[in-house]
């Protein structure tokens, strides 16, 4: 346990002297958010009050997916660099230093997600949700953060550079948008109905969204957990070999 | 098998050789007018593209995965449905495409003055804007690609223009016009500015909002007053209108003009300091 606490702190101390990828995994969600609320809101229509409480959940997911793709370009950075290699000498387990990349992953996000939510409520998001609503937001978006650090991780072990491993952050941020999160489906043709209603970013949304505004959830709160919970479930033992594979 | 190496000594040229040489009966070649010399340095910029195919991702990849996102994921809830949205989207898409790779032309003279070949530049007996007018002249190659492509993806997913051919090809040529003349800002950049990262971030900082706080996506009646006022006045909500009444056939003269205006504006200013900042790096 040790180890582990070591190795987040560590990464905890690598993030906050990278200023300039901070700056961006903030800044770039808020410059989003404004983005879609103030030129796209007043032309979509999404049945809500202010755009704003529609976005809202699905900025975040597009936030905490592109903090958690990091953890690609980190892990890889460390095979290149061969530290992994020192602390295998030093007895670190491949479980420490993995789990250091997610759980600092993880403290990486809720600073972007308390910013972005503050960033929302000053350009008017009011949400309904009561504190035991509120607490249930941040335990889906944690399952969420986890199990996309988790894939990142994996992404990291499997890239052969630091640069070709932030290609994940790509995939990621791209993954909201064929989704619910900035229009309803059923405004998207037929043939992207199958893959927008039946991808893992669109479960979370309607379950963030559902929480923050009082609209029916429906199944997708089991939904988002079993999507997360896979994902974890096989990029983790994924990682686990892989990591096996690279460093022994 | 032998093999007879001799070494060869190297003679310098004897005085009388040289002399000879420059004595030379016939006319002394006459030195290279403005446009040869501004032409050769736009085959040099597109030498440039044929030996880094990699940089034609912007122009290629971009600009497609725009117009499909747009049209298909926002289509439906902006416009009723992705065919009418791809109407009124197209346009836009065009001249953002085409701007946004305008900045280039910053990052490459930028690389240039970094290496030293500038400065070679400078030694030969040549019209002295003609590296820089050059580069613009090559860049102009990359926007007419840039505009084919976004046309013919546009084509393939129910773009429909009124204006026929003769529209779209004044679009094209308006386009290559507006985009020239913005060149000269991201060329004085270059001359400014001492690292390629430091001419994209800048480049990047000013072209984001102006792209993005434009008519390129929504009909700007949509957005919030104080975003309105900006929007009315953006250049690139001004090429973009007579664009699409180009297109569309139903082009008024007040949107040529308002373009023709901030062609002359970008040329005048940053064309002169641009120059001027390139003849004192000499």
């Amino acid at each position: 346990m040790s180890s582990v606490t070591v190795m987040v702190e560590r990464n905890v101390r690598l993030s906050s002297r990278n200023f300039e990828a901070l700056l961006t995994s903030v800044m770039l969600p808020i410059l989003i958010l404004v983005l879609f609320v103030y030129l796209f809101g007043g032309a979509i229509q999404t049945g809500t009050a202010e755009y704003v409480d529609y976005a809202l959940p699905g900025v975040l997911l597009l936030c905490t997916g592109f903090v958690s793709a990091l953890t690609a370009t980190r892990v890889s950075e460390d095979l290149q660099q061969g530290i992994v290699d020192r602390f295998r000498s030093l007895d670190v387990g491949g479980a420490a230093i993995l789990g250091g990349h997610v759980a600092g992953s993880m403290l990486r996000n809720a600073v972007s997600v308390t910013l972005l939510i503050a960033a929302a409520l000053l350009i008017g998001f009011r949400p309904s949700a009561t504190p035991l609503e509120w607490l249930a937001v941040i335990g889906v978006l944690a399952l969420f953060i986890f199990a996309i650090s988790w894939a990142a991780a994996v992404f990291g072990l499997l890239a052969k550079t630091p640069e070709g491993a932030a290609g994940f952050q790509f995939f990621v941020m791209f993954l909201p948008y064929p989704s619910s999160a900035f229009v309803p489906v059923e405004t998207m043709p037929t043939w992207l109905h199958g893959f927008a209603e039946n991808q893992p970013a669109t479960p979370v949304i309607e379950t963030v969204r559902g929480l923050l505004m009082g609209t029916p959830i429906g199944a997708s709160a089991a939904l988002a957990v079993a999507w997360c919970v896979g994902i974890s479930v096989t990029a983790i033992v994924v990682a686990a070999l892989l990591f096996r594979r690279r460093v022994g | 098998m032998t093999t007879n190496t001799e070494r060869v000594d190297y003679a310098p040229p004897t005085p009388k050789v040289i002399a000879d040489v420059l004595h030379a009966p016939g006319p002394r070649p006459s030195r290279a007018g403005s446009v040869s010399t501004s032409l050769t340095f736009g085959h040099r910029a597109l030498l440039k593209i044929k030996h880094v195919p990699e940089q034609l991702f912007d122009v290629t990849m971009f600009p497609i995965m725009f117009i499909l996102m747009f049209t298909y994921l926002f289509g439906g809830a902006l416009a009723g449905s992705p065919r009418e949205y791809v109407q009124f989207l197209l346009p836009g898409i065009l001249v953002q495409t085409v701007v946004m790779i305008t900045m280039y032309t910053g990052l490459t003279i930028n690389k240039d003055i970094e290496k030293g070949v500038f400065d070679r530049f400078r030694s030969l007996p040549i019209w002295r804007p003609s590296p820089l007018v050059g580069a613009l002249l090559g860049d102009v190659v990359r926007y007419t690609l840039a505009s084919i492509i976004v046309m013919l993806v546009g084509m393939a997913i129910g773009f429909r223009p009124s204006g026929g051919l003769v529209g779209v090809v004044l679009s094209i040529v308006l386009l290559l016009a507006f985009s020239f003349s913005l060149s000269w800002i991201w060329t004085m950049l270059a001359l400014l500015l001492r690292t390629e990262q430091a001419v994209m971030g800048v480049s990047m900082f000013i072209l984001f909002p102006l792209t993005f706080a434009s008519n390129i996506f929504v009909d700007p009646a949509t957005m919030p007053g104080w975003l309105q006022a900006f929007v009315n006045v953006n250049p690139i909500s001004h090429i973009v209108t007579a664009i699409r009444g180009l297109m569309g056939g139903s082009l008024e003269f007040a949107d040529l003009a308002a373009v023709g205006i901030w062609c002359a504006v970008f040329i005048a200013i940053f064309g002169p300091l641009s120059m001027r900042l390139y003849n004192r790096k000499s």
